[in-house]
């Protein structure tokens, strides 16, 4: 290959007369540049992108003309047509230059590449060969993206180019072809991969579902399961009869890959139920899996599960085992678990993960650790017992014992989709038990398997060896797996701890902060090197990370994750996670720029926030870290400050808190939100770190946030203030109140700002869009952006099958629509998510006033109810608390635009109730006067009394707690008073009410204090 | 293994005898650079061979077998003679011209079409493959050295040297030391080299690379790297140690069984890698 001057194959380009003769530029320019990174250096600097751009728009522009009598040969690979040939050409090159890293991207992006390959990508309209190559194109700039210093910007606009409605058309078709030909199989392959790799936010999730993409890749894992011949015995009779049969798809054809169908469905149903139960119910996996019970023919295997029933270790009965249950081997189960027993038996200090559900979507999903749990429990008490009778679906017994017949990421993305779908709780309870022992162990198993050792030469290169590449790609995935696994789950998390999973991942972390090493990528060497000096207008970037580097930070989000899932309940695991001398690389992980870990005795100078801030220097032998790491670091210190010994010792000797304190002010509002949430716990009267913040200042931070905009800032930093007026002294109370604003804890307490401003933004957009004023359901599906009414893509996208029609008349298909209808209802309404954020808010301003006028001592308090009265207003303040607990109607006016289901009364929340309740029991525990004064509000103390039925043990406790301070009696003096006070109570009814809690309750400790309550009342008589 | 052996001698297959006895041939030839077992003891019937006796192979099986054989390695007109006498269904591999094309290419000495022919198949081969793009250009390198052969022009294989090989070299020291070594062909006289120099002229390396090439397409289109066959003889070769390794009772040699049969005239030329059948 001689070295062939670049103007001659430049003019030959441009000065060609005929398609042939553009071709054969074309390829020469190929054989030049394909390999050669100088060769694609000097190029682009010639503007080759530029005249490449042209010709995808003209010769596509003039095939348009030429008319489509192509059309129809979808997938068969034909012989191209001349113009065709050169877009192929032309494609090819482009994804050959993209191949040549992030520093292409720039001069990529500055000519529009994109729109112009995206235009090719549509099956229908071109030849396969050319969706291949516009295919590899983008997947060549997304593996660049990747690697650039600003990778996650990158990624995103490349996903929100690529996630529009038009091409989300284009996947959906090219992944629902049914041919089997090789060149449809890379198309499938890289469609996946490009999913998994661009697809990252919630509402990009939901377009993919939405456009059938979802769909499309269940039924390519139905696929597998065919091919593996493991279908339901009998679905092919059951399909017959509700019409879905049709459904059943023929086996995989060669070259699928089933590690990225798994992976690219798990990224779309992450963190959402409504999306886990569209794949359950993707006809696909419906007419293969049908639900029935199942008895094998050879009566032993059936002995066993009796035998394990008759000695009361499963409940059989209860579940039916479909056939794949008896792929897996029997688990007994001892006892019955599921995990909202679990959160209940989590002790109430105020801040389950649960709540973590409030932080707004927009961060990678996966960093909310239990969004699930409020969602879960919501829509279970919506839906009530209906949902409850769904039996499970065989699809998640089958990817069990996938995970246990498959290795490597095949593995991997099988625990991944289970993840999703038994943290949706569409699995039995008793699965948690499987799980643990048929899930957990292969997966650390997995992750020892592959954390190989990784040779100089490799770190120090742009190009990964497949095998290692695959290796890095089951250490960046696996332990995120894991974590969602095991996050909510006590069981699940001494399963994993069992099988070393808590070394394990802190040896990841630590690997992950050896340092990289320094020196440049090497480049080529260059035979003329006096072309360096002239490179002033060089329009190729800088050169982006090396592989390594991404793979490092990958691992960290990664291994914080899962660090974060293993510990959130024990102490225990706490204990031992501290033990492996991980703290430091944890506080590390907080730092944008970190630097080397501090280990054991060079403990780290007090820093003070006071000092002037160098601006921070990326440490190239660490990296920075994005936010993503920043926010899982900040989960774990969150989780670690649960442990009051964690606090006092690790976190305090490696100076947790300043590094904590500095991201309070990160510019990012996610990582604010995160970093409230860590400061929460560093905040607490046994906090050694509490002074040392409050000197920092920060009061004033946080309650600045708390007048964010943002509902997920507004809650975490009033959880944090909170926490800080506990049992301090007053002064500090005090000034803690006045830096809030009496004024706008009124309000944060009192209205529904986000509600209000839902509404507000509902009726401005009704006035905006005048044409049909009088459409009355407009404002209710206003929310649907833009599709009115939501149509499930199963059901209305025209399927390949002929038989489509019978679809929409099966009754599983309609009862599964149903099902999805209010599983969406539940998880997108914006009223019912407002709503949520709104009372989650008060109640923690309720609760901030409940420790404001809190212990320590009885006079200080005294003296913070005055100061809270003459601040708020004790006339206001008592009127607010009563409002709380009555039943409220928002917006009764506008009930008309909102659907019945959606119904706009809310009703007191128990915790609300709590909150108010405690405020009143510390009131009543100051001075006499103030007894007086509660019991002066006959109105308030009426709507208490409905509360002694609650169902809620902390409001029944929290009332006990009352009474007996209001009818306490200081000294002699107060006699009078006391008495007073007692017939008062006596005359609301309250003695009836505790007497019926003494004799009747369930829980013994109410018992107690009522009985306790009754004596006082009695007594003073 | 032996059993495909005993498929052979049975005269299982029913194929035009010219055909087979190349493909014997053939298999032979491959297999046996494979495994290193060339000894000829006398056959004492030991107990392990009556049971191999006794193993039969369906022949729908080793057809199969030999199809992927000939798919795999790039024959497309000798697969698609044998799927038609064997009443297989053929495959469709549409990389199969183009990878005998390129195999072809590579064992002429003429690299500069096959890269061409390889870029125009799939670009990302050699663009997501450094290693295999710098075999191939030190290849090619090698062909304009053996050209001058003597030394009357050496500048094109200095220019190519410093312009194509040259920057690549300092990205891994492998490369630099290939790099280094071959350019010694330039100065030693090619009548009298070193063993290792040597190896460079040998037709060896065309094959080797060859194979490279072959086996990085393959990869690409089926997520295979040789053909099945192949496989077998290698889980055979670790059969047979992790046998002897545990004492286990077996011959002292097993044959690899398809030097069967009286074939001895058929001889194994050199060049087997050109087309095999030429119809």
């Amino acid at each position: 290959m001689a070295r062939i001057q670049s103007p001659p194959i430049l003019s030959r380009m441009r000065g060609a007369r005929s398609y042939a003769d553009q071709v054969a530029a074309l390829r020469a320019l190929k054989d030049e540049i394909v390999g050669h990174v100088q060769n694609k250096d000097k190029w682009v600097e010639l503007n080759i992108l530029e005249s490449l751009i042209k010709i995808l728009q003209s010769s596509y522009s003039s095939s348009r003309l030429g008319g489509k009598e192509v059309r129809g040969q979808f997938g068969q690979p034909r012989s191209l047509a001349d113009e065709e040939e050169v877009r192929l050409q032309a494609l090819q090159l482009l994804a050959s230059l993209a191949n040549g890293g992030p520093s292409f991207l720039g001069p990529i992006h500055a000519v529009g590449a994109i729109p112009a390959i995206l235009s090719n990508i549509f099956p229908l309209e071109h030849p396969p060969q050319l969706v291949l190559t516009a295919l590899r194109a983008l997947s060549n700039i997304a593996d660049a993206a990747s690697l650039a210093l600003n990778s996650d910007d990158a990624l995103r606009s490349l996903a929100d180019n690529l996630f529009v409605s038009r091409y989300l058309d284009a996947l959906y078709t090219i992944l629902s072809s049914d041919s089997t030909a090789v060149l449809v199989q890379e198309q499938k392959s890289l469609v996946a991969s490009l999913v998994i790799r661009l697809c990252r936010e919630g509402h990009h999730q939901n377009a993919l579902a939405n456009a059938g993409v979802l769909d499309a890749l269940a039924t390519m894992l139905a696929e597998f399961v065919v091919l593996r011949g493991e279908v339901v015995p009998g679905a092919e009779i059951i399909g017959e009869a509700d019409g879905l049969a049709d459904m059943i798809p023929n086996p995989a054809p060669r070259g699928a890959n089933l590690a990225l169908v798994l992976e690219a469905i798990s990224t779309i149903i992450a963190d959402s139920r409504f999306r886990a139960c569209m794949l359950l119910c993707s006809p696909a996996i419906m007419a293969i899996f049908p639900s029935t019970e199942f008895s094998p023919p050879a009566k032993d295997t059936r002995t066993a599960w009796n035998a394990l029933e008759m000695s009361g270790l499963s409940n059989l009965r209860a579940k039916n085992p479909s056939a794949v249950d008896y792929l897996l081997p029997i688990v007994p189960v001892t006892q019955p678990r599921s995990l909202s027993s679990q959160l209940a038996q989590f002790p109430p200090l105020g801040f389950s993960l649960s709540r973590e559900s409030l932080a707004p979507t927009g961060q990678t999903g996966a960093t909310r650790f239990s969004g699930w749990t409020s969602t879960r429990l919501d829509s279970a008490s919506l839906n009530g017992d209906a949902e409850a009778d769904d039996p499970e679906s065989p699809l998640i017994p089958w990817l069990i014992h996938l995970v246990r017949s498959t290795s490597g990421l095949e593995r991997a993305m099988a625990a991944s989709v289970v993840a999703s779908l038994f943290k949706a709780g569409f699995a039995n309870p008793e699965r948690e038990v499987a799980l643990g022992v048929l899930v957990v162990p292969p997966l650390c198993q997995l992750i020892k398997d592959h954390d190989n050792y990784v040779d100089p030469a490799t770190q120090n290169s742009a190009f990964v060896e497949p095998s290692m590449a695959a290796d890095w790609a089951i250490l960046e995935r696996t332990p995120a797996v894991l974590a969602r696994l095991v996050a909510d789950s006590e069981f699940l998390q001494q399963a994993a701890f069992e099988s070393g999973a808590l070394k394990m991942v802190c040896k990841l972390l630590k690997d992950s902060y050896e340092p990289m090493s320094t020196q440049p990528a090497p480049r080529p060497w260059s035979p003329n090197p006096d072309r360096g000096a002239d490179r002033g207008d060089n329009r190729v970037g800088p050169p982006g990370r090396l592989p390594i580097y991404a793979h490092k930070i990958k691992t960290r989000e990664s291994a914080l994750k899962l660090i974060a899932a293993m510990v959130t309940f024990k102490d225990e695991y706490r204990k031992a996670l501290v033990e492996q001398e991980i703290v430091p690389y944890i506080v590390e992980s907080l730092s944008p720029v970190p630097s080397k870990p501090k280990m054991g005795k060079e403990k780290p100078k007090p820093e003070r926030a006071t000092e002037p801030v160098e601006p921070a220097v990326e440490n190239p032998a660490y990296g920075s870290n994005p936010n993503s790491v920043i926010i899982a670091a900040c989960h774990v210190m969150r989780i670690l400050g649960r442990s009051v010994s964690n606090l006092r010792t690790a976190l305090e000797d490696h100076g947790v808190a300043m590094p904590v304190f500095k991201l309070l002010a990160h510019p990012d509002v996610e990582v604010q939100i995160a970093a409230c949430g860590a400061v929460c716990n560093l905040v607490t009267e046994f906090s050694p770190m509490r002074e040392a913040l409050v000197d920092a200042g920060i009061v004033k931070i946080l309650c600045e946030h708390a007048h964010s905009l943002n509902p997920g800032l507004r809650l975490n930093s009033m959880w944090a203030l909170k926490h800080l007026v506990h049992a301090v002294d007053n002064n500090l109370k005090k000034q803690c109140l006045e830096e809030l604003e009496s004024g706008w804890l009124v309000q944060l307490i009192c209205d529904d700002t986000e509600d209000e401003a839902l509404h507000a933004r509902v009726r401005m957009e009704r006035r905006m869009s005048d044409v049909d004023d009088d459409d009355e359901d407009m404002d209710a599906l206003a929310y649907e952006d833009g599709t009115r009414v939501w149509l499930w893509p199963a059901m209305y996208l025209p399927a390949p099958s002929l038989f489509a029609s019978r679809r929409s008349q099966s009754q599983r298909m309609l009862k599964a629509e149903k099902k999805l209808v209010t599983l969406r209802e539940a998880e997108f309404n914006p009223t019912r998510k407002a709503r949520n954020d709104d009372l989650a808010i008060q109640e923690q301003g309720l609760n901030f006033i409940r420790n404001l006028i809190g212990p320590p001592t009885p006079s200080s308090m005294t003296e913070m109810v005055d100061y809270v009265f003459n601040e708020l207003g004790q006339d206001r303040l008592f009127e607010i608390l009563a409002s709380k607990l009555r039943v409220k109607v928002l917006h009764p006016f506008a009930r008309r635009y909102s659907s019945g289901r959606d119904s706009r009364v809310l009703h007191p929340q128990a915790k609300v109730i709590e909150a108010v309740i405690y405020i009143l029991v510390h009131m009543a525990a100051s001075i006499p006067r103030h007894r007086q004064l509660v019991i002066a509000q006959t109105e308030l103390l009426k709507l208490l009394g409905g509360y002694f039925s609650s169902k809620d043990i902390d409001v029944r406790r929290a009332l006990c707690h009352l009474l007996n301070n209001l009818v306490w009696l200081d000294d002699s003096t107060d006699n009078l008073a006391c008495q007073q006070r007692a017939q008062e109570l006596r005359k609301l009814g309250f003695l009836a009410k505790l007497e019926g809690l003494q004799q009747a309750d369930s829980d013994l400790d109410i018992r107690e204090r009522a009985k306790a309550a009754v004596w006082q009342l009695k007594v003073n008589h | 293994m032996s059993s495909l052996s005993a498929a052979f001698s049975l005269e299982a297959l029913d194929t035009n005898p010219a055909i087979r006895d190349l493909i014997f041939a053939h298999l032979r030839e491959n297999i046996d650079r494979m495994t290193s077992s060339a000894s000829t003891t006398t056959p004492a019937k030991h107990a392990f061979e009556t049971r191999v006796a006794e193993v039969k192979a369906p022949k729908s099986d080793i057809n199969a077998l030999i199809l992927d054989y000939l798919m795999m390695e790039g024959y497309p007109k000798a697969a698609a003679n044998f799927s038609k006498e064997a009443k297989l269904q053929s495959q469709h591999d549409p990389s199969i011209q183009a990878r005998q094309k390129i195999s072809q290419a590579i064992h002429t000495g003429n690299i500069e079409v096959a890269i061409t022919a390889l870029n125009e198949l799939n670009p990302e081969i050699l663009d997501k493959d450094p290693a295999l793009h710098f075999y191939l250009l030190r290849l090619q390198l090698v062909e304009l050295i053996r050209g001058t052969n003597g030394g009357n022009n050496i500048i094109p294989a200095l220019e190519f040297a410093t312009h194509q090989l040259g920057p690549r070299a300092v990205m891994s020291p492998e490369f630099l030391k290939d790099l280094e070594l071959t350019m010694c062909l330039l100065i030693f006289p090619h009548e009298s080299l070193d063993p290792q120099l040597a190896a460079l002229l040998h037709p060896d390396l065309r094959r080797q690379t060859a194979r490279q090439v072959n086996e990085a397409i393959l990869m690409r289109t089926t997520s295979r790297r040789e053909a099945a066959i192949r496989h077998l003889v290698k889980m055979r070769a670790w059969a047979e140690s992790s046998a002897r390794s545990k004492k286990k009772d077996l011959p002292d040699h097993i044959e690899l069984g398809l030097n069967s049969g009286d074939d001895n005239d058929i001889n194994l030329d050199k060049n087997s890698h050109d087309p095999m059948i030429t119809t």
